[in-house]
């Protein structure tokens, strides 16, 4: 038996108007597992969508275990054994468990359903895996990382020999992507070869036996394990060098204002005495692991969702923020982790996204809209955060992540906000628009606009924040400066379930 | 419902203490617009008891079983539909073309009465089929798609019949579709509705069809790519939907004893409420017959209620409006607490 | 997103098939074959075209143009609430400048702008079952439906023996007709017959289901009902469908209809209804297109054109001057 399981050549696929792949070509072995690496629009899920049969290659050919295959329909790639876990949930949230596994294999007698066997065969493949999962509860009850689970048993219930994974870990915590990293060690003892889509370079080095890097829909090579470097990878990725491991340059000192300050804050849910201050020019990072409260912080100071109780004062005044527009009236603006959802107007322009929250300035007393005095502003904005855009008047949707990023900067800082939360900037933003993303807020704070940035990513925080609080559970675990900060330390507050609170104040 | 509109926000640290809770939770909560819909039913039959005490008598009760038979009937078969995320507003002039045929095939083709009755319930079915073809193949949205199907079955109704009703005095046997009393004291029709509900709950729950109209209303994209041939599933939603319709269709036809041209025109609305007070989402992915039978009989006998106690029907039209306003107001309440 | 956009989309789609769902119009036209080019045409709007009566009346007024020779055409919206939609057809009519209009009015007032400008066209209007309030039309051919109602309550109350109580399945509160058949009737009970009470009034809309479940509930109410009155069609026809599906005993409750259709008539025959008031919607059919022509070819038509209404019942359904009224 050879080892090649997979050898893909010379892959093209064009939409209309663009070359998404061009002459794309790697291999895949028996129990390795292949990272496929690029920035966002490298052609990666388009070449996965080809191997899962849901796009169909204008070129090129897939030999599947030495065999040249035709992958036309999701069937087919079922049938030969490519699973895809894709990056978006897949799965039915109003099913359970088990249904969604088996869901268009469900074993029957005639048109009935067999429940119970259902049922059965899910429980065994979860206890196969180590997945603790109740096979009969409904998926939307489920945490994304346990649904994230659901999607990997699903996946390997086709018995697959190929699995490709598209940014598994983007919503799982540490323990759940050690849980999903030793599963990916017992697949690759099995035989099994895995693709592997992610953006998390320390990922990489973990799991990963070779890299193969992709850039702007071009092969651009392949890193044996024992050969690759993380910033090497990175100049693959963005052909160029970037610098690692940078720390702020400014300090802010505490004579320098409050603008912001939280006290007492707690919802009925979650938060628990939340209490801080935000100063002028400041970078305030948040950080923790996913559902400890970040961005419940930030949606109950702007109203979003009803507090129990707690104050806050702007610029040393008592305010009440009932709803997110009298935030915004206050020079309050949140720019939300979800921007497809919260954030854009996708199907709309660039200027009308810009002028969306600011329109009232450039309307009359009859509601006319004054429309070039409203371009010139979208256009200054354009230029100073240099938006990538043919013209303010281009479609947001076709704009990259890191652009539609600055669009939403673009948005609040038209509406005169002073005070920025930023909840996970650079989620989804390739490595080089990070950069760009990090640049502007430094910019940002060093006009004296206040930040605060809710970040996932600790190498990000240590990197911007002046000082960075560590949220665990609901509750304010740790204040860190800077300087006394490390990844290993913010990871000790954060895992601080109980109640001892240990403030490291400034 | 699209996937990533899913509870992001959901903690991601949960012990295994909690999740059991929350898996608990969900299921009372999927419980609960059910339970809310049965208690709002018994609070009605109680309060109309009391207020008249000719409202609790056999003869009063049986009356509103056989009123709730055609709407209920119609709200089973779209109750399908609506789970999945779509909608079928041409199921009340539908149910007209179907009375219309069965009466052509009976009366002006003198065709056996089975043949007849079967021939008005595949007129049904035929719509829901055409209706179905739109939706997944031409991609036509379900609610331009079934909005064209109602004027087209409607307008059809008028030609086919010649603008009057047909009247089935030549069939005698017809009338006992829906009037005959198998078991006695209770009108045929209500029968027909309990086993077309549990019918309906069987394919709803144990077959495969009934997963897969689940599944499209849950999120039909990631139905197409885990193999599901979604097209060909939608249409056979429909189509069963449609054989409801051409169901009812023979039911007002036989009780009526004629089919009436110009009725049917605002029954789908009726039906439609019966299924969202019941309990199912209009978004698709959830909804229950054991609740859309609630919720028809909710509607009958509050409308039968109010007319017992001699409300005026203008005032009648205003309880029913709201009761439909807060049960759906209910049921979005229960969904927002579900995302904290 | 996508579900918020999804929400918004079902409702205003449900508000459109509410709008849309009662628009359909039908247009039914008729043409005697009379090839002269010079054929003179009348335009005739309707309140309606689906009700057995509607029907009724077309074909009086078929019968007469083809007596006359000329061209009739009859069209009427879908249901009787759609006032616009019967004003677009009137403003069509006249904008096909016809020789002659006949209309009858959904509402007394909206239709006033367009009769002048049909005077204005120089197009002679006169109408039919129900007017406008407007000195432009030159006649009216209806039925006194008051008097009708007055006639239906003197039957029912012969027929009760003079007490008890009775009850009304009504098809429109709104709408002239079902008004004046119901005032009539109530008017005539309370100034001849105190000993009958009237112990409730609902609407089924002329829906055959709808207003068998009203009459069952009054029934099932008030137990000692004695009469029911559907004022029309649709509404008789849901009273003998709620006394039959009840099983009860005939006579038990005396059933007293409006119109006549082949299903009244067949209730009558077997004796679950006691009788009836009929018009002569082919007799307005008739008086209509004669008055029209009367007024093309300069002839003042007599301005109120009673086409009477009548009794009818099992005795009298096959007497010659009944049955040339009555319509199946």
């Amino acid at each position: 038996m050879s080892t090649q399981l997979l050898t893909v050549s010379g892959i093209s696929k064009s939409f209309p108007g663009v070359k998404a792949l061009q002459d794309v070509q790697f291999e895949l072995n028996r129990g390795e597992v292949l990272a496929l690496v690029g920035e966002n629009g490298a052609g990666k899920s388009s070449l996965m969508k080809i191997l899962s049969g849901i796009y169909s290659k204008d070129s090129g050919t897939i030999l599947f275990e030495g065999q040249e295959v035709d992958i036309d329909s999701p069937k087919t790639a079922q049938k030969l054994g490519i699973s895809i876990i894709h990056q978006e949930m897949n799965l039915m949230p109003h099913l359970t468990v088990a249904q969604n596994i088996f869901i268009g294999r469900e074993p029957r007698v005639g048109i009935f359903v067999r429940e119970r066997l259902l049922s059965r065969q899910a429980s065994e493949l979860l206890t196969r895996l180590g997945i603790d999962l109740d096979p009969d509860t409904l998926v939307e009850g489920l945490t994304v990382a346990k649904q994230q689970m659901v999607e990997i048993a699903k996946a390997l219930s086709f018995d697959a020999k190929v699995l490709i994974m598209d940014e598994p870990t983007s919503a799982l915590t540490v323990a759940e992507t050690e849980t999903l990293f030793t599963l990916i060690e017992a697949l690759k003892a099995t035989g099994t070869g895995i693709i592997y889509i992610s953006h998390r370079m320390d990922e990489l080095r973990r799991i990963t036996d070779r890299v193969t890097v992709l850039r702007d829909g071009h092969y651009i090579g392949t890193l044996e394990k024992a050969d690759f470097s993380i910033p090497k990878v990175i100049e693959m990725m963005v052909g160029r060098p970037i610098e690692e491991g940078a720390r702020p340059t400014t300090r802010v000192r505490e004579a320098d204002d409050i603008v912001l300050k939280v006290e007492g804050l707690n919802t009925r849910s979650l938060l628990k005495d939340v209490s801080f201050e935000l100063r002028r020019g400041e970078i305030l990072g948040f950080s923790g692991l996913m559902g400890a409260g970040r961005t419940e912080v930030a949606r109950a100071i702007i109203g979003a969702d009803p507090r129990t109780s707690g104050t806050v004062e702007i610029n040393g005044k008592a305010v009440s923020i009932k709803k997110p527009s009298d935030a915004v009236a206050l020079g309050l603006g949140y720019l939300s982790e979800d921007r497809k959802q919260f954030g854009l107007l996708l199907e709309q322009d660039v200027n009308t996204n810009i002028l969306l929250a600011s329109l009232k300035d450039y309307t009359d007393g009859l509601g006319f809209v004054h429309t070039n005095k409203g371009k010139q502003t979208s256009r200054r904005y354009v230029d100073s955060l240099r938006i990538k855009t043919p013209s303010i008047s281009s479609t947001t949707k076709n704009l990259s992540g890191g652009n539609q990023q600055k669009v939403v900067i673009a948005k609040w800082l038209a509406r005169d906000c002073d005070i920025l939360i930023f909840d996970e900037p650079t989620r989804g933003i390739d490595v080089g628009a990070k950069e760009e993303i990090y640049r502007l807020l430094n910019d940002l704070a060093a006009e004296g606009k206040s930040i605060i940035m809710i970040s996932s990513e600790l190498p990000e925080v240590l990197k911007l924040a002046h000082r960075i609080i560590v949220m665990a559970n609901g509750r304010i675990t740790g204040v860190l400066d800077n300087e006394e900060a490390s990844q290993a330390k913010i990871m000790d507050f954060a895992t601080r379930m109980g109640h001892e609170k240990e403030a490291v104040q400034l | 419902m699209n996937a990533s509109t899913v509870d992001t926000r959901a903690p991601k640290i949960v012990d295994p203490e909690t999740k059991k809770t929350r898996s608990v939770s969900n299921f009372l909560q999927a419980k609960l617009q059910q339970s809310l819909a049965f208690a709002t039913l018994v609070v009605l039959l109680i309060f109309f008891s009391f207020a008249n005490t000719a409202f609790f008598t056999w003869s009063n009760i049986s009356g509103i079983l056989l009123s709730t038979a055609v709407i209920g009937i119609l709200a089973l078969g779209t109750t399908f539909v609506i789970i999945t995320g779509g909608i079928d507003l041409s199921i009340g002039t539908g149910m007209t073309l179907a009375a219309v045929m069965t009466g052509i095939f009976l009366v002006n083709m003198d065709l056996p009465l089975i043949v007849g009755v079967l021939g008005g319930i595949a007129t049904g079915g035929l719509m829901g089929f055409i209706s179905g073809f739109n939706i997944a193949v031409l991609k036509l949205p379900p609610f331009i798609a079934t909005l064209a199907m109602m004027l087209i079955a409607q307008g059809l109704a008028l030609v086919i019949s010649g603008v009057r009703p047909i009247y089935f005095t030549s069939v005698p046997d017809f009338k006992q579709i829906a009037l005959g009393t198998a078991i006695p004291g209770l009108p045929n029709a209500v029968l027909i509705l309990f086993g077309l509900a549990f019918i309906a709950y069987l394919v709803l729950s144990k077959t495969i069809l009934g997963r897969y109209t689940f599944a499209l209303g849950s999120n039909e994209e990631a139905t197409r790519l885990s193999g599901v041939d979604t097209r060909r599933w939608k249409i056979m939603v429909y189509t069963f939907s449609g054989l409801f319709t051409g169901i009812a269709g023979v039911v007002i036809a036989s009780r009526l004893d004629s089919a009436q041209p110009q009725l049917g025109s605002g029954y789908e609305l009726q039906a439609i409420a019966a299924v969202i007070i019941g309990g199912t989402s209009l978004l698709g992915g959830r909804g229950s017959i054991l609740g859309t039978l609630i919720g028809a009989l909710i509607m009958s006998v509050l409308i039968n209620g109010l007319r017992i106690m001699s409300i005026q029907t203008e005032w009648q039209n205003v309880v029913v409006g709201a009761v439909i306003l807060v049960a759906v107001f209910s049921d979005s309440l229960r969904r927002r607490k579900a995302i904290f | 997103m996508k579900s918020r956009t999804r929400v918004a989309v079902i409702a205003v789609a449900a508000a459109a098939a509410l709008f849309l769902g009662g628009c359909a119009s039908g247009s039914n036209t008729a043409a005697p074959a009379a090839g002269n080019s010079k054929e003179l045409y009348i335009a005739l709007i309707s309140k309606g075209f689906q009700h057995q009566f509607w029907q009724a009346v077309k074909k009086g007024a078929e019968q007469r143009a083809a007596k006359l020779g000329v061209k009739v055409t009859f069209e009427g919206p879908a249901s009787e609430t759609e006032v616009d939609a019967q004003l677009q057809m009137l403003q069509a009519a006249i904008d096909k400048k016809p020789d002659a209009i006949g209309f009858a009015a959904l509402d007394p007032k909206a239709c006033i702008p367009l009769l002048d400008a049909a005077k204005a066209a120089k197009i002679p209007v006169v109408e039919f079952d129900a007017g406008c309030d407007s000195t432009v039309p030159l006649s009216i051919a209806k039925t006194d439906s008051k008097a009708a109602g007055a006639l239906a309550a003197d039957n029912m109350a012969r027929l009760i023996g003079g007490k008890g109580e009775v009850g009304i399945v009504g098809h429109s509160q709104i709408n002239s007709t079902g008004v004046e058949r119901r005032d009539g009737f109530v008017n005539q009970i309370k100034a001849k017959y105190p000993d009958i009470k009237i112990v409730d009034i609902q609407y089924g809309d002329g829906d055959h289901l709808k207003s068998a479940d009203i009459a069952k509930a009054m029934i099932a109410a008030h137990p000692n009902l004695k009469g029911l009155y559907g004022t029309n069609e649709g509404s008789a026809i849901g009273i003998v469908n709620a006394v039959g599906e009840l099983g009860l005993a005939k006579g038990k409750v005396t059933v007293v209809g409006f119109d006549s259709g082949q299903a009244q008539m067949d209730a009558i025959t077997s004796g679950v209804m006691a009788g009836a008031i009929t018009q002569n919607p082919i007799g307005i059919g008739e008086q209509t297109v004669q008055a029209a022509y009367d007024a093309i070819k300069g002839k003042t038509p007599e301005k109120i054109i009673d086409t009477g209404f009548f009794w009818y019942d099992a005795k009298n359904m096959t007497e010659a001057n009944i049955a040339a009224v009555l319509y199946k």
